[in-house]
C-alpha cells in the first residue's frame, strides 16, 4: 500500500460539496416529512391556531395598536411563530434525540464534512420554516383577507436574521438538554412560555410591565420584525432594526455558545 | 506497511486512564481482535483510530495516514467502514434508503443490492428501520460499516445481544468480508468469537495490553497447563501413582502439566499393568477463556479478584 498523495488529501472539489449537501437536504426533509405525525404537529400547529385564533378574532381591533384588526397581528405573529417552531422549537429536541440515539455519531463518522451536514441541516429548516410562512400567509390572504406584506424587502431581512438566530438558539438549546426524553418538554415548556409572554396570543401593550420583560428575550422582537414590513399600521416604517438587531443578538451569543458546546456523541458513553 | 500501526497510545478522562502505553500492529488483510472485559479501553482505542477521539499521546498511524489529523480525515472516512455499538438508524427510514444515503457520501460505493444481499436484508429492503428485529438492525450497521467499499472495516462488538443463530450468520459476514481482502479490527468480549475470527489477538485489561498473538497461543496457550483428571481406581492410594497429583480431593485426582505425553504414557502404562480402570479420564488444554480470566484478573462470575 502506498501513502497517499498530498493532493488527494486535500479532499474533493467544491462542486462535489455542493452536490452532497443536495443529497442531504434531501434527506433531511425525507427524515421530516416521513414522520407525518411530527410533520403535521410541527407545521400544522401554525395553520390551525392561525384559522381557530382568526375565526374567534372576527372583526375586533386593537385600539392601542393603531386599531388594526386583530387577525391582522395573528398573521404576523404566527409567521414569527413557524420561523421559532421550525428554528428552535423543532431543531433543537430533533438534534438533542439525533444526539443522543448516535445519529449525529455516526454521521460524523462518515466522510461526510461537518460543514456539509450543517448546511444541509439548516438548508433543512429553513424550508420548514419557509412552507409555514407561506401557509400562514395564504389562508391570511384568502381566509381572512390579510394583505401580504408592502415591504418585501423587509419582511425577507426579517425572515432570514429569524432563522439564522433561532436556528442558533436551537442548536444552542440542544447543548443544554443532557437527555432526549428531557428534550420534548424542557424545550416546549421554554418556548411556550416565551411565546406567551411576548404577545403571540395578544398584542402586547406598549410600556406594559409584559412588555418591559418581554423586551430582553428574541420572541417578541421577531414579531415585531415580521409585523413592521406588512405596514398595517399608516406611516409605520416597514424596518424594524432594533428589533432585527437584538434577534441578531441573541444569535450570535448562541452561535458562540453552541460552538463551543455543540457534542456529537451521546452522553451515556 | 501495518494497516494500523500504534505505539505507546495514551488516553485518560480525568484522573482514568482509560488506555495506557498501548502498542500493536494490525496487517494488511486480517482479521485483528480486541479482546477484554468492559470499561478495557476497547472501544476508546477504536475511537481513536477512526478519528472520533483525539489522543493524549503516542503515535498512532491507520492506512498511512494519522487519524488524529484534521486534514486527513476525510481522505481516511472513506477508506474505513464503521460498525458502532448500539447507535440508532432513522427509524422512519427505509433499509434502502438509509443505504443509498450513506451511499452518496463515498466517492465509490458498493452497489445497495450487493450490500443489501450481503448482509440478508433482500426481504426487508423496503421495510422501515424501526420495524427490524434487533438481529436486522446490527445486520443493517454492518452494511451501513461497508456501504463505502472500506479497504479497512471497525467492528465495535459485532455479535453482542445477538442470538446464536445471528451471530453465525454475522460471522459468516465477516470472513465473506475478509475473503475479498478487507482488513477488519474487531472488539469482542466473546472468546469464541475471537477464536472463530481472528488471526491475531490483543487481550486489554484496564487501558493495557496484556497478552498478544494468534487465539490458539496467546498468553502461553500452546504449550504448558494440559489437565489430566481421573477418578481414584478402587484399591489404590495416590502413593501407587506414578506421578505425584496437583490436587486430590479424595475421589478425582487433577494432574497439571505441560509434558502431556510423557506423564499421560507413564500413567496409562501403570493402569494397564495394574489392570485397573481410569474412571472419567479426561485430557484438557486451558481455554482461551481461562487465560483471558487469568489475564484480565476475574474469576468465572465475571467479578474482579485482585491480581
Amino acid at each position: 500500500m502506498s501513502r497517499p498523495e498530498a493532493t488527494e488529501k486535500k479532499g474533493f472539489t467544491g462542486f462535489r460539496d455542493v452536490r452532497l449537501i443536495v443529497h442531504q437536504l434531501g434527506y433531511e426533509q425525507l427524515a421530516f416529512w416521513v414522520n407525518k405525525v411530527g410533520a403535521i404537529f410541527t407545521v400544522g400547529f401554525s395553520v390551525v391556531f392561525l384559522v381557530l385564533l382568526g375565526a374567534s378574532a372576527g372583526t375586533s381591533r386593537i385600539p392601542y395598536l393603531g386599531h388594526i384588526k386583530l387577525v391582522q397581528y395573528y398573521v404576523a405573529g404566527f409567521i414569527a411563530y413557524g420561523v421559532m417552531g421550525a428554528c428552535f422549537n423543532n431543531l433543537a429536541i430533533n438534534l438533542v434525540v439525533r444526539r443522543e440515539t448516535g445519529l449525529l455519531k455516526r454521521l460524523r463518522l462518515s466522510p461526510m464534512p461537518t460543514w456539509v451536514l450543517l448546511a444541509a441541516v439548516f438548508l433543512s429548516t429553513t424550508i420548514t420554516a419557509l412552507v409555514q410562512v407561506v401557509l400562514v400567509l395564504g389562508i391570511g390572504r384568502i381566509g381572512y383577507g390579510v394583505h401580504f406584506p408592502r415591504s418585501w424587502p423587509a419582511f425577507l431581512i426579517a425572515l432570514v436574521v429569524g432563522v439564522a438566530s433561532f436556528v442558533a438558539m436551537g442548536v444552542a438549546m440542544s447543548t443544554a438538554i443532557p437527555n432526549q426524553e428531557s428534550a420534548g418538554p424542557v424545550v416546549s415548556v421554554i418556548f411556550f412560555v416565551l411565546l406567551f409572554l411576548s404577545g403571540l396570543w395578544f398584542p402586547l401593550k406598549a410600556n406594559s410591565g409584559l412588555a418591559q420583560f418581554a423586551n430582553y428575550f428574541p420572541v417578541h422582537h421577531l414579531i415585531s420584525a415580521v409585523f413592521a414590513p406588512f405596514e398595517f399600521i399608516p406611516g409605520a416604517s416597514p424596518w424594524a432594526w432594533h428589533d432585527n438587531l437584538i434577534v441578531a443578538i441573541w444569535g450570535a451569543a448562541s452561535t458562540v455558545v453552541a460552538l463551543r458546546r455543540f457534542r456529537w456523541a451521546p452522553r451515556r458513553s | 506497511m501495518p494497516t494500523v500501526s500504534i505505539k505507546g497510545l495514551r488516553k485518560s478522562y480525568g484522573s482514568i486512564r482509560a488506555v495506557d502505553d498501548v502498542s500493536l500492529d494490525v496487517e494488511p488483510g486480517e482479521v485483528f481482535a480486541l479482546l477484554g472485559p468492559n470499561g478495557a479501553g476497547k472501544s476508546t482505542v477504536i475511537e481513536i483510530l477512526e478519528g472520533f477521539l483525539h489522543r493524549d499521546g503516542g503515535d498512532v498511524e491507520v492506512l498511512g495516514v494519522d487519524p488524529g489529523n484534521r486534514h486527513q480525515q476525510r481522505w481516511l472516512r472513506t477508506r474505513i467502514g464503521v460498525v458502532l455499538q448500539e447507535l440508532a438508524v432513522e427509524p422512519f427510514f427505509t433499509v434502502r434508503q438509509v443505504l443509498e444515503r450513506n451511499a452518496g457520501f463515498y466517492p465509490a460505493p458498493r452497489p445497495i443490492d450487493e450490500v443489501i444481499d450481503l448482509v440478508g436484508l433482500s426481504e426487508k429492503s423496503n421495510a422501515r428501520v424501526k420495524t427490524l428485529s434487533g438481529g436486522q438492525q446490527r445486520r443493517l450497521d454492518v452494511g451501513l460499516g461497508i456501504i463505502g467499499n472500506p479497504e479497512l472495516l471497525f467492528l465495535d462488538e459485532p455479535t453482542t445481544g445477538l442470538d446464536p443463530a445471528a451471530r453465525r450468520t454475522t460471522w459468516d459476514l465477516i470472513r465473506t468480508l475478509s475473503s475479498e481482502g478487507t482488513t477488519v479490527v474487531l472488539s469482542s468480549h466473546y472468546m469464541d468469537e475471537v477464536e472463530a475470527l481472528a488471526k491475531n489477538v490483543a487481550v486489554l485489561a484496564r487501558g493495557q495490553i496484556v497478552a498478544t498473538g494468534p487465539p490458539s497461543s496467546v498468553g502461553g496457550r500452546d504449550h504448558g497447563q494440559v489437565t489430566i483428571r481421573f477418578a481414584l481406581p478402587e484399591g489404590v492410594t495416590t502413593i501407587d501413582l506414578p506421578v505425584v497429583p496437583t490436587e486430590f480431593d479424595g475421589k478425582e485426582v487433577e494432574i497439571r502439566t505441560d509434558d502431556e505425553l510423557v506423564v499421560l504414557a507413564r500413567i496409562v502404562n501403570w493402569a494397564l499393568e495394574r489392570k485397573v480402570a481410569l474412571p472419567g479420564l479426561t485430557v484438557t488444554r486451558v481455554t482461551l477463556e481461562d487465560i483471558y480470566l487469568s489475564l484480565t484478573h476475574q474469576d468465572k462470575d465475571g467479578s474482579e479478584v485482585k491480581p
